[in-house]
């Protein structure tokens, strides 16, 4: 069966001359001006630089020479990836009017490869959120029913992937939101190793947890996105050289592969979820692959182990906005004092406030210990605990969301239920694994549902590869392309 | 509990202000946020290298001079600028 990916195809149009790089950029840019009204998956377009990029494209086609295999791709990047020369917000009206004078690695490496920035994606603010609706810019629509969110906080970046109007695009994860936003629109959401990707220039949330992925329409598409940016940057002090290439362990068999099921990913779960999950599985099962039932008791602390360290990390990384350096400043202050404490308060929105202030509070003297100390250990716990699963298991498969997309203005409730949500994304951030979510089905309400596979550290070839084999066995009952934006 | 005191006193520590009319809710928010956190200390754990949890050596490089970047460059995103210097007002 020939693989789903838009990436290769989009370079075979190219590489054929059905289109030109122009034509095709051009395509891209309307419809995302058009349908950008309905989902708000953008908050910035960037024509200038997409046209001067797909022009040189089209040159190189006309020259005969090698294009590189993201040449000419229409992509996004989320709103946190810093742009040299294109403002950069992470959705914030703190950040407002900044505009880098550097590119971030990812997007150093894909403009070398000639890749067509379409806009930059809408987010939470500063990635904080589960719904993209923490945005100050309003929160993006999902394609596949504009009166549920897209999700969080990547939500953007997966609008517009599902909608149509990128080929691809690079999110962040700091726990879950790149998988979580790409399991509510149905695609594909990679969150990479911790160090497997570069972090400089991604506007800091936690960075023991932060890391840069692709969000694409195939598993295919998504290798071929993390070949080229899983490279070791000295940029980065916790970059990684063990990254190896997934895109050329893509369809090796998976007879006896052993697939971990740990029950307690499983509680709360959905009904309809559940039943999406349990096909999945049992596609594995025709594939040959052994499920293996298992128990993973320490997951269940890992929603405040993760809130505590990621607020703590936050409180400390969103102390440089000051109103000195650059971003908004308040215009009527006293002092100093005054000046710094209004341009935070009016410039941070309410759910990045609560984060600040619970980071601030688990570190503050009195509570160290209990909080923050405590939390540290029990994320040495959860590590040895996946370390222990992967003894006996060569990948976890768990839901990525216990339910489906959820209906507009969710966020406005209460936010400690917004957390729970989390549930089944955050473990893989805290033991800094790589994770993938893959669309598995639908459910009662014909909203997509994601596969989450869960692999060891630096083991994408084969994770990648076990998602791949399901998607090519399963596809066509677990896919469902939005008839909006430039249909290929 | 969190009282209004304490809230007050960590929003100073974080530098930001809290409206009269917003402390009711905001305690009322972090102390089910906290509450939530304090989860972790319902179970025990063991001491672990936790300043090490992504199992990173340091990197240490030489110390030797590259080009960084141009200072008009960088004050171009400051809100107030002289001379070359981030502006803010005399500290009284």
């Amino acid at each position: 069966m020939e693989p789903y990916g838009i990436i290769p195809k989009i370079g075979k149009l190219l590489r054929s001359k059905e289109i030109s790089c122009t034509e095709l950029t051009k395509q891209y840019l309307h419809s995302a001006e058009t349908e950008n009204k309905r989902l708000n998956a953008y908050v910035k377009l960037t024509p200038e630089a997409a046209l001067k990029t797909a022009a040189e494209v089209d040159r190189k086609l006309a020259a005969g020479e090698e294009l590189s295999p993201l040449a000419g791709i229409p992509m996004t990047l989320k709103d946190n990836i810093s742009t040299n020369g294109i403002e950069t917000t992470c959705c914030s009206k703190i950040l407002r009017g900044y505009t880098p004078i550097y590119d971030a690695t990812v997007w150093d490496i894909l403009k070398r490869q000639d890749a067509v920035l379409i806009g930059k994606a809408n987010m939470d603010e500063f990635a904080m959120g589960s719904s993209c609706e923490t945005s100050c810019f309003g929160g993006a629509r999902n394609p596949h029913n504009t009166e549920r969110v897209a999700g969080g906080s990547s939500g953007g970046v997966a609008s517009a992937v599902a909608g149509n109007l990128a080929a691809f695009g690079l999110g962040s994860d700091t726990g879950g939101s790149i998988r979580q936003p790409a399991s509510f629109c149905g695609i594909v959401g990679l969150k990479p190793t911790y160090g497997a990707v570069s972090r400089y220039g991604l506007i800091a949330y936690a960075s023991s947890f932060d890391q840069i992925g692709p969000i694409t329409r195939s598993v295919e598409d998504a290798a071929l996105v993390y070949d080229a940016i899983a490279k070791y940057d000295p940029m980065d002090s916790t970059s990684s050289e063990k990254a190896q290439p997934a895109f050329s362990s893509l369809g090796k068999d998976i007879k006896g592969m052993k697939i971990g099921v740990p029950k307690e990913y499983f509680d709360g779960v959905r009904e309809d979820v559940k039943a999406a999950l349990q096909n999945a599985l049992k596609v594995y099962e025709s594939l040959g692959a052994e499920i293996v039932d298992f128990s993973m008791p320490s997951i269940q602390y890992s929603l405040p182990v993760y809130y505590i360290l990621a607020c703590a990390e936050a409180s400390s990384n969103l102390g440089r906005y000051d109103g000195i350096r650059y971003g908004a400043r308040t215009e009527h202050y006293a002092d100093r004092d005054e000046m710094i404490c209004k341009t935070r308060s009016e410039g941070f929105g309410a759910e990045v406030k609560r984060r600040i202030l619970l980071g601030t509070y688990v570190l503050s003297a009195g509570y160290y210990d209990a909080f923050y100390k405590k939390a540290q250990n029990l994320r040495g716990t959860l590590i040895r605990a996946f370390e222990d699963a992967f003894a006996h298991c060569d990948v976890i498969a768990v839901p990525t969301v216990p339910m489906t997309a959820f209906p507009l203005n969710f966020t406005a409730q209460d936010a400690v239920e917004t957390y729970l949500t989390d549930i089944c994304t955050v473990p893989v951030n805290i033991a800094g694994l790589p994770g993938i979510s893959v669309p598995c089905g639908f459910g009662g309400d014909s909203m997509p549902v994601g596969l989450q596979l869960i692999g060891a550290r630096f083991s994408e070839p084969a994770l990648l590869n076990a998602a791949f084999q399901y998607e090519q066995a399963a596809r066509r009952d677990v896919f469902r392309a939005v008839e909006t934006g430039v249909v290929l | 509990m969190v009282t209004h005191e304490e809230i007050l006193k960590i929003a100073r520590l974080a530098k930001l202000s809290v409206a009269p009319e917003e402390l009711d809710s905001l305690t009322k928010d972090m102390n089910s946020i906290i509450e939530f956190a304090d989860a972790v200390n319902s179970v025990a754990a063991e001491d672990s290298d936790f300043d090490n949890s992504n199992s990173l050596s340091n990197v240490f490089r030489e110390d030797k001079v590259v080009p960084s970047y141009d200072r008009e460059e960088i004050l171009k995103n400051a809100p107030n600028q002289e001379d070359g210097y981030f502006l803010v007002r005399r500290r009284m």
